[in-house]
């Protein structure tokens, strides 16, 4: 079997399973995020359910909307809260705890390696990156919740090769955008609809948890069911250093089987750039350098890593942001912004001219912060880009690694982030 | 309609690859506006490509179409006026985002139906058994065994989806009313 196979059959209670199975896994944990939990609660209540089956394994992360800029929003607060209690919430993270939902679990050693996991985002699909097995349930959280599961179709495994070295300035993200695109739309392309990705390949051991979680982060909106990445003995390290319970890693038998292959050269990519629309379409930075931006931004899901801002912070320390642009910088948890201070990063984004924001999604959660105008151009590295994502439909979105949207904040446009490697004098 | 029924026997009506959703199948309008019910959505069902579709289809029928049916958002709007209507589907392939959502929502259906749509013209008169896979073009006079949905995914269908599944969950969960048993 596949690892994922092997996870899901662990939490099914079966021996074996098989893609296409139908099996009823018991999650570990169960996540549901802020702009989740009132539906669910509506849900529950209009069918004259009234608890939760095993409270004790549901997490409520607040990572959408943590400043209240609304009436409505402290309203909804103040419902969360309420159905925390009521329903005896095992792990309730309100406003200024944990941070983002997708990445605090895994620093906090909450999501372990071999781990099975439902949520009601498919952006839970980081956890992917320690080896565990994240499911999106979507809307039906409401049946885990009231059930303790939730009818789950094995996804069959795809395996996706990755060979060679990233030329320094290029990181995982745009990994992940030319390898979604070339998923989708290359010459080798396959059919990845509710694909479980299995990643694999020599390239994968110089791989650190936040690149994994770029990788995990990027092909998610493309319709997979999810990624696997197998942890090194780096990465269980680093888990280990988080994790007070036992735990244990699953990887995939030799002869498991892949429904597909795929192989990718890392060697050779350049920076990449996501055209708006989706982070499937990929660019070579160079078809866009020189487009004006008047928005840009570091965080969310797939870079809220402290990693993700040190590179960031590399570039900016010494320039500023280009006058008539904006850079906030949005760490994914207070983790993350407690380090970020610590390590002097937090004061190379002010001196730069940034807006450092608290950790969550930031903009990406869809109107919540950091809006942009009508006519207006981001370069980011939120998780989507589709029309209308941070403010009205006709304002553009294009993805970018964080060394991409640093560099393209300093000049005022997008920019390849290899011209701003050595430090400002 | 009695959904524990399997058997449609109807008109067909014939849809190629590749109907999206959103704006092919039912305007985006009613998605952003969450409108679910069907006794609204019902007359803009397919109206962009046949406007008289809600006038011409009867209960029993079964809509017929080829690849990717459903692509784009898994918005469920059409379905539910598809699912009041009383008809059901057979297609060749659907995202699996789609065919959750129709489960979710108790609606007969039936994919991975290769070669389903060259099987049939606009107007024949079929019918399919969606518990065995029976398929059967009596215009034609021909059929075809195709596989069924999974025995867990009918079940779920046949309880209401996911709203019912839950209710009969909740009813179960309740202890026996005094003097009943």
């Amino acid at each position: 079997m596949t690892a994922v196979e092997k996870v899901l059959a662990q939490a099914s209670g079966a021996t074996t399973v098989e893609p296409w199975d139908v099996v009823y896994p018991q999650p570990a944990l169960v996540f549901v995020h802020d702009g989740h939990v009132e539906g669910a609660r509506r849900e529950l209540d209009a069918l004259g359910i009234d608890r939760i089956t095993h409270p004790e394994r549901v997490v409520f992360a607040t990572d959408h909307e943590v400043l209240y800029l609304s009436p409505r929003a402290a309203a909804r607060g103040t419902a969360i809260r309420r159905t925390a209690r009521d329903w005896q919430v095992g792990r309730f993270y309100d406003v200024g705890q944990g941070g983002h939902g997708h990445i605090f679990p895994m620093e906090d050693g909450l999501v372990t390696p071999g781990m099975f996991v439902f949520a009601s985002d498919m952006h839970c699909s980081n956890f992917g990156a320690i080896g565990a097995v994240p499911v999106r349930a979507g809307p039906e959280v409401v049946s885990v919740l009231a059930m303790g599961t939730l009818w789950t179709t094995v996804p069959p495994s795809v395996k996706v090769t990755l060979t060679g070295r990233l030329q320094h300035g290029v990181s995982c993200r745009d990994v992940g955008f030319r390898i979604t695109h070339a998923l989708l739309n290359g010459p080798d392309a396959i059919d990845i609809d509710y694909r479980y990705l299995e990643l694999a390949g020599d390239a994968l051991d110089a791989l650190d948890v936040h690149e994994r979680v770029a990788l995990c982060n990027t092909p998610t909106e493309a319709g997979v069911a999810g990624v696997f990445v197998p942890p090194s003995e780096h990465v269980l390290d680093w888990c280990r250093q988080r994790i007070r319970a036992p735990f244990e890693p699953v990887f995939s038998d030799p002869d498991a089987r892949f429904e597909a292959t795929f192989t990718f050269d890392l060697s050779t990519l350049g920076p990449q750039v996501a055209l708006p629309g989706s982070p499937s379409n990929a660019a070579d930075i160079a078809q866009v350098a020189g487009v004006p931006v008047q928005h840009a931004y570091i965080g969310a899901c797939g870079s809220g890593m402290y990693e993700d801002f040190a590179v960031a912070a590399g570039i900016l320390k010494g320039r500023r942001v280009a006058s008539g642009t904006r850079l906030f910088i949005v760490p994914g948890t207070v983790q993350c912004a407690r380090k970020m201070s610590e390590q002097g990063l937090t004061d190379v984004f002010i001196e730069a001219g940034a807006l450092v924001l608290p950790a969550g999604c930031g903009p990406c959660a869809g109107g919540n912060m950091g809006l942009m105008d009508a006519g207006e151009v981001s370069i980011s590295t939120a998780a989507t880009n589709h029309a209308g994502r941070m403010g009205p439909k006709d304002s553009k979105c294009y993805l970018g690694s964080p060394a991409t949207v640093a560099a393209s904040a300093v000049a005022g446009a997008i920019a390849d982030p290899r011209d701003y490697l050595q430090p400002a004098r | 309609m009695n959904r524990t029924d399997w058997h449609y026997r109807g008109t067909c009506h014939r849809f190629g690859d590749d109907v999206e959703h959103d704006a092919q199948m039912i305007s985006f309008d009613y998605v952003i506006r969450r409108v679910m019910d069907p006794e609204v959505l019902i007359p803009h069902l397919f109206e962009t490509s046949r406007p008289d579709f809600h006038q011409r289809a009867k209960p029993g029928d079964l809509v017929i179409a080829g690849r990717n049916f459903g692509k784009g958002k898994a918005h469920i709007q059409a379905y539910v006026a598809m699912k009041a209507m009383g008809l059901a589907l057979a297609c060749e392939s659907m995202p699996y985002n789609t065919y959750r959502a129709l489960i979710g929502l108790g609606f007969t259906f039936m994919t991975g139906c290769t070669g389903i749509a060259a099987m049939v013209d606009d107007g024949d008169e079929v019918e399919i058994d969606f518990r065995s896979g029976a398929f059967s073009n009596h215009s034609r006079g021909t059929g075809h065994a195709f596989k069924p949905l999974p025995e867990r995914a009918l079940e779920i269908i046949r309880q209401g989806g996911t709203q019912g599944v839950l209710r009969a969950w909740w009813a179960a969960q309740q202890p026996a009313a005094p003097g009943a048993g």
